[in-house]
């Protein structure tokens, strides 16, 4: 079976049509607005025609190419291209500014393959183990789950955690809009259909991060400031030594393990395990101060943890037919489409096609990784387009992006309305990036809280070894990230006594 | 900044927040809830209740310490500067542009529909974030993006990736 399929992955036809869902997924993903699902769902039924191996093997690259996309525009221009690259703008455009673009796209581009390549070992190494893992989280334990998730809010604040919170509070919030979960009683929808599922995690993404570059950029236009990013730094290899390279190991290895980790879970995704690796990352590192200055140890727990996030993903989906979010349900109906059924029985009905993802999912990484550092000086020569061009050319995109979300133009308002919104919580020093995590958060907690007060009579949380253990690192985390802050308050308050 | 900005930072966000959940959580009676066979012992009102009530505690740290600060500030001898809408509203002339012209572009993209409007507030927002010595220079080239973006984006996504972008007037014309 093995065998088998690697004879069909080493096609030369389904070598191409790896490339080419590769080249296709980057393209998705760079464009803030479009997104590796949507790429899916374009191309899906495109793959009708082909065999099993070839179609899901294109639909793989797409998936591959396109999370690893987003760490272009994230870094190029402070937009995230997805959900998953949310936390590579921390350090990745400081990078871009300090002149360090092409190092901070060779470090996201390196990293998100090994990333993915940890993803894949484990994948095929430990899914038996881990899906057994997976099926003891019950709602107790995504309870505990989303709750841990969000006390790390607390570290990603800095030295204002009030509102920090508030940003995540506010996500939260927003996120309840919609129909409510378990009872589908409509909340705060004022009778407007269009808001019956809620907002869109793209569209709120959009209105953050995409409007307020625009606006911060047009804030400036009076003052002397460039059209262009000075960049004329030449970009040698993947841009980083190998003495830099070798220095991340630990950290790569680690996120990528925290991405492979919350893949598993159903309903996280790779929006959550970029920031949590971030903030690990920043907690064990030995300079955690210069964390969102522009330095590489940033990009690296971001970048690998996203692609991480991928394997992880796929160990749910094949072993038990559980997508984890809306890529792999995509991706479900992709196998689905070629009479591949997911489940427990996979390796004995459909073993050869298995393996053909594994081994497509290599190919794909290592042809995401060669394009995108052949590609890399191109991608460096956008910030030589003038920003008055560039950011009202890419809204406009971002602007399709919402109206492609769920072909609604609705969404264009929503995206306005965040957008101002963003703008405002700029202005009052309040950070934009807890929100997303509460937003992520804030469902997968109510509705796992619902189901907990049903279930709470009859089944007592002690007898939930992982809720207990999630609940102590939760406590762990607030008392700590907290002391870590007020100390940090404290400092900046002296700093400011003193000037 | 100027000194007095700094609690003005934490007493206009306080208040505007706390005044939010305060709406937030007005609204949450109103919600319909289902009381039936496999309700669950929390009703959906319990996490908007949790939320909004998180929110107005938050709200009401930040304009307290707001509070505090400008107390400090007027023991310390300093001097609270009135804030001068006219001015603050010179100074962001191009922000709020840049927002009407948006929610213009999406409010009237519909009707009108995407090539007409997208070229319109192309060629605007170039403008906008161009500074005004320097217009005369950029207003053909800012036309010629205008035209080929909105022509070739809807061309690519309406035809060839099938998103549902307006077709507005151009409907007349079956394109």
């Amino acid at each position: 079976m093995l065998l088998e399929g690697l004879m069909a992955v080493l096609q030369p036809f389904t070598i191409i049509l790896i490339a080419i869902g590769t080249v296709v997924g980057i393209i998705f993903g760079s464009i803030p607005g479009l997104t590796a699902t949507m790429a899916i769902v374009m191309f899906l039924p495109a793959t009708y025609s082909m065999s099993a191996s070839q179609g899901i093997s294109m639909l793989m690259a797409l998936y591959i190419g396109g999370i690893s996309g987003g760490l272009i525009s994230a870094i190029l221009l402070n937009i995230p291209g997805t959900p998953s690259s949310v936390a590579t703008c921390f350090d990745g455009k400081p990078m871009a500014d300090k002149g360090e673009a092409g190092k901070a796209l060779g470090t996201g581009v390196v990293f998100s393959f090994f990333g993915t390549l940890i993803g894949i070992a484990v994948l095929i190494v430990l899914t038996p183990v881990l899906c057994d893992f997976a099926l003891k989280f019950q709602a107790y334990e995504y309870c505990a789950l989303a709750v841990f998730s969000l006390s790390m809010v607390i570290a990603l604040t800095g030295r204002d955690m009030p509102k920090g919170l508030v940003s995540a509070v506010l996500g939260a919030l927003l996120a309840t809009v919609g129909l409510a979960p378990i009872d589908s009683k409509p909340r705060f929808t004022f009778d407007l259909f269009q808001l019956n599922n809620g907002f869109a995690l793209l569209v709120l993404l959009i209105g953050l991060f995409a409007i307020s570059e625009v606006m911060a950029y047009a804030e400036g236009v009076r003052k002397d400031q460039s059209f262009t990013v000075d960049n004329n730094a030449k970009i040698k290899g993947a841009g980083f030594s190998l003495k830099e390279g070798i220095a991340q190991i630990p950290n790569c290895i680690i996120s990528a393990l925290i991405g492979v980790g919350i893949g598993i879970l159903p309903g996280i995704g790779g929006g959550v395990s970029c920031m949590i690796s971030y903030t690990v990352s920043k907690n064990i590192s030995k300079h955690p101060q210069l964390y969102g200055t522009g330095i590489m140890d940033g990009v690296v727990a971001s970048e690998s943890a996203n692609n991480g996030t991928i394997g992880g993903a796929m160990i749910p989906l094949l072993a038990l037919g559980i997508p984890g979010d809306a890529c792999t349900a995509m991706l479900l109906g992709g196998l689905q489409v070629h009479n591949v059924a997911p489940g427990p029985l996979i390796y004995e009905k459909s073993g050869a096609v298995v393996y053909a993802i594994f081994f497509a999912m290599v190919i794909a990484a290592i042809f995401m990784m060669l394009f995108m550092l052949l590609g890399m000086r191109f991608f460096v020569s956008v910030l030589k387009v003038p920003k008055n061009y560039l950011l009202p050319v890419v809204l406009v995109l971002c602007a399709i992006g919402a109206i492609g979300n769920a072909n609604m133009l609705f969404d264009t308002y929503c995206m306005v309305g965040f957008g101002l919104m963003s703008y405002l919580m700029i202005k009052s020093k309040i950070p934009t990036v807890p929100m997303i995590l509460g937003f992520i958060l804030g469902p997968t907690f109510e509705t796992n809280l619902r189901r907990v007060s049903q279930l709470a009579s009859s089944d007592k949380f002690w007898s939930h070894p992982i809720f207990c253990v999630l609940m102590i690192a939760t406590i762990l985390v607030v008392i700590f990230s907290t002391r870590a802050n007020l100390k940090e308050a404290k400092r900046a308050e002296a700093e400011e006594a003193n000037s | 900044m100027k000194k007095n900005a700094k609690y003005m930072m934490d007493i206009v966000p306080g208040i505007v927040i706390a005044l939010f959940s305060l709406w937030y959580l007005s609204m949450v009676p109103g919600i319909k809830t289902f009381t039936g066979m496999g309700s669950t012992p929390l009703t959906n009102h319990f996490v908007p209740y949790l939320w909004g009530g998180a929110l107005l505690v938050l709200g009401l740290w930040i304009l307290i310490r707001g509070i505090r600060k400008r107390a400090a500030f007027v023991k310390a001898g300093g001097t609270i500067e009135k804030f001068d809408l006219k001015k603050g509203i010179d100074e962001k002339r191009e922000v709020i542009l840049s927002f009407v012209i948006l929610a213009l572009y999406v409010g009237l993209m519909g009707p009108v529909g995407f090539v007409p409007m997208t070229i319109l507030y192309l060629f605007a927002q170039i403008l906008i974030l161009t500074p005004t010595n320097k217009w005369k220079r950029t207003y053909v080239p800012a036309l010629i993006v205008a035209l080929i973006c909105a022509c070739l984006f809807y061309y690519l996504f309406r035809y060839k990736l099938n998103v549902l972008l307006p077709q507005g007037i151009l409907k007349n014309f079956g394109l």
